[in-house]
């Protein structure tokens, strides 16, 4: 009984409050401790009687210039991508011969089925994703910089500004920009936004920031298809990502999701020389996941390809799924295999290849190959990159966006509309290509 | 050879207080990171020893405000208010204090036995701040330990610290921010209502859990309608 007695107090001192101070009472008390804080700090602390212009405050001026901001953010971001090609491809060759060379020793293990299992499934399928780890790990590295010496926080902000003005509240773009790392983390870091109607859209648009698992597609497709413009063709995934991301957020904000917005001010840390260590420590942080994902659940998948692969039972399951996605020019049963496999993890999509074409290396590489075999054109690859960004999120991702809505209905609905949106993106870029080659 | 005293501490602080900085340097590579209970919030513990003491560091998630908008504020929250650690360390933006000290203030209201990490005071003095330490600790009444944490410095200090804290030799004060006369008015009337209640009065300070539902603070409504007789 007594209980409720509180609780009514409760509602009756509050409205007494209301009425006395027209401004709810959880106002007024932290006005007080500000007050308080206040106080204390006149006594305590002395500042320089005009404010230094710090050096933070001078480089913000330009880096989060309402003109400005936008572009120097994406400017940034390019030169990111250009800096993790132009370090990361001759590390990626050595690797990826390393592999071929263990891959061609195998072909004469017997019996015939470990040989193939060694040198398609394991030096094939797993190695054609370890290919990856210098990008990966030179992105995370890049990553850590912008994001200890405090431009995240700045880029942030720029987006910040740009979401208000859509109607998009303004703590979304954290968890947005974590997504480039894993889309795990990023979704879980949406814990951070008040107001749930935010909240859920940051979860449901947050899978179009292309995390790390993507990246080793982007690079297989953009090194094969666009060699003299690699860098800008990643760069226009992670671009498509983010306007996606952005057109999906207002969508739903004026449909599902329609109420106002919280009210939040961003803080902007003071830049920062980053240390060694701290870059160091958060670049493995973020790397260390694609290695453990390698040993596990890319393994396994890997290993399951193969076995179905060699058992004859792939083929029959790739050409029933294939015809939806002629459309889109890529209805290969390769390529709706991989498509199905990398719902498991994205980077499964080039495991797949790497069983199903192994020997590539002889040929240039295996996207190469994956152009010869299947008659790609880069109009293709890049609607099949196009596609691989949208559709369905990886099995973790699923996971997460369950556990964080708390809802199967949300979840099934992340399923159902990144799948039609990503088969529409898709086959747009293929149509309307179609018609100027 | 004499059982090393075992104690808790948490870390608090605000992201971007170097929180995490202040952990490691404690902890060094005696780190495990699992989950809080019942949530997917990432739980860092680690240990570190020092003058006979065993001392289990908790890392708290980083928050602005120990309201109750996110699941990292209760988390951080709960484990300040029912797990009663033996000192609770706030990690302060020395450069950032006036935003910093709300949650300082915030943990003093709660009645824990705070140590105020004074971090970053070289980004201070290089903005031209000139921060009286010993002003600032006596006016709070609680140890104010300054610190650069990312050059390690002032580790040291801020153990000697901990262990005054958990030896008894600093005890924390009764404080007590006064809210002016009318929301004094119903904190009191509120207060008396909760102390009539034994089991609310054992787990709670009355006066706290009186300002929180004046925030109207959804936990601690939740608590209270759950555990309705």
């Amino acid at each position: 009984m007594n209980r409720e007695e509180i609780l009514r107090a409760q509602e009756k001192s509050l409205a007494h409050l209301r009425s006395v101070y027209r401004e709810d009472a959880e106002t007024v008390i932290a006005d007080a401790r500000y007050g308080f804080i206040s106080g204390l700090l006149t006594e305590a602390m002395r500042k320089p009687a005009i404010e230094r212009r710090t050096i933070s405050d001078l480089i913000d001026k330009v880096l989060i210039n309402r003109w400005l901001g936008i572009p120097i953010f994406l400017a940034l971001l390019y030169g990111v991508f250009q800096f993790t090609f132009t370090v990361s491809v001759p590390l990626m060759d050595w690797i990826d011969e390393g592999f071929g060379w263990f891959a061609d020793q195998a072909t004469t293990i017997s019996p015939e089925w470990l040989g193939s299992f060694i040198g398609d499934g394991i030096f094939g399928g797993l190695g054609s994703v370890l290919v990856f780890v210098p990008p990966i790990f030179l992105l995370f590295l890049a990553l850590a910089f912008l994001e200890d010496c405090g431009y995240l926080a700045r880029a942030a902000f720029v987006m910040d500004r740009l979401m208000h003005r859509i109607g998009l509240h303004g703590r979304s773009f954290i968890p947005m920009m974590l997504g480039f790392g894993c889309n795990v983390p990023a979704i879980m870091a949406t814990r951070t936004i008040e107001n749930p109607k935010d909240r859920l859209t940051t979860i449901l648009i947050n899978p179009f920031m292309s995390c790390g698992a993507r990246l080793p597609i982007y690079i297989l497709f953009a090194g094969a298809f666009f060699t003299a413009h690699q860098g800008l063709v990643v760069f226009s995934m992670y671009a498509m990502g983010i306007i996606l991301a952005i057109i999906m957020g207002l969508v739903f904000r004026k449909t599902l999701l329609r109420g106002p917005s919280g009210h939040f001010v961003m803080e902007l840390p003071p830049y920062r020389l980053p240390t060694i260590t701290g870059l160091v420590v958060h670049m493995w942080e973020r790397g260390k996941v694609f290695l453990v994902r390698a040993g596990t659940i890319i393994f396994a998948a890997v290993v399951l390809i193969w076995l179905l692969d060699y058992t004859g039972a792939l083929e029959p399951i790739g050409r029933a799924i294939a015809p939806i996605f002629s459309p889109a020019g890529f209805g290969q049963w390769q390529a709706a295999v991989a498509l199905v496999f990398g719902l498991l993890a994205k980077e499964v999509v080039i495991g797949t290849f790497g069983t199903l074409f192994t020997g590539a290396e002889e040929l240039g590489g295996l996207g190469d190959v994956i152009g010869f075999d299947l008659g790609w054109t880069a109009l293709i690859a890049f609607a099949f990159m196009a596609m691989t960004l949208i559709y369905v999120p990886c099995m973790a991702v699923i996971g997460t966006i369950r556990r964080e809505t708390n809802s199967w209905k949300w979840t099934v609905f992340v399923i159902g509309y990144t799948l039609v949106l990503g088969w529409i993106v898709a086959t747009l870029i293929y149509q309307i290509g179609s018609l100027f080659t | 050879m004499r059982m090393a005293k075992e104690i808790t501490i948490a870390l608090a602080g605000n992201p971007n207080s170097g929180k995490t900085t202040v952990f490691n340097n404690l902890t060094g590579a005696r780190q495990h990171v699992g989950n809080w209970p019942g949530v997917t919030v990432e739980k860092k513990e680690g240990t570190c020893r020092y003058q006979g003491y065993a001392i289990k560091v908790v890392d708290l998630p980083g928050v602005y405000s120990f309201t109750a908008y996110s699941i990292d504020e209760v988390v951080a929250r709960n484990f300040v208010v029912e797990e009663k650690p033996d000192a609770v360390v706030d990690i302060v933006d020395a450069s950032n204090l006036e935003r910093n000290l709300y949650l300082a203030v915030q943990l003093m209201e709660m009645g824990t036995r705070l140590i105020v990490a004074l971090n970053m005071m070289d980004q201070a003095e290089s903005r031209g701040y000139k921060i009286d330490v010993p002003q600032l600790s006596y006016l709070l009444d609680v140890p104010v330990v300054p610190m650069v944490a990312n050059r390690n410095r002032g580790t040291q200090e801020l153990l000697e610290e901990i262990v005054k804290m958990a030896d008894g030799e600093v005890q924390p004060r009764k404080f007590r921010l006064d809210y002016g006369r009318e929301v004094e008015e119903e904190i009191a009337k509120l207060e008396e209502l909760i102390s009539q209640d034994d089991e609310l009065s054992q787990r709670y300070s009355p006066r706290w859990l009186a300002v929180k539902l004046l925030e109207g603070d959804e936990e601690v409504v939740k608590t209270l309608r759950a555990t309705k007789e």
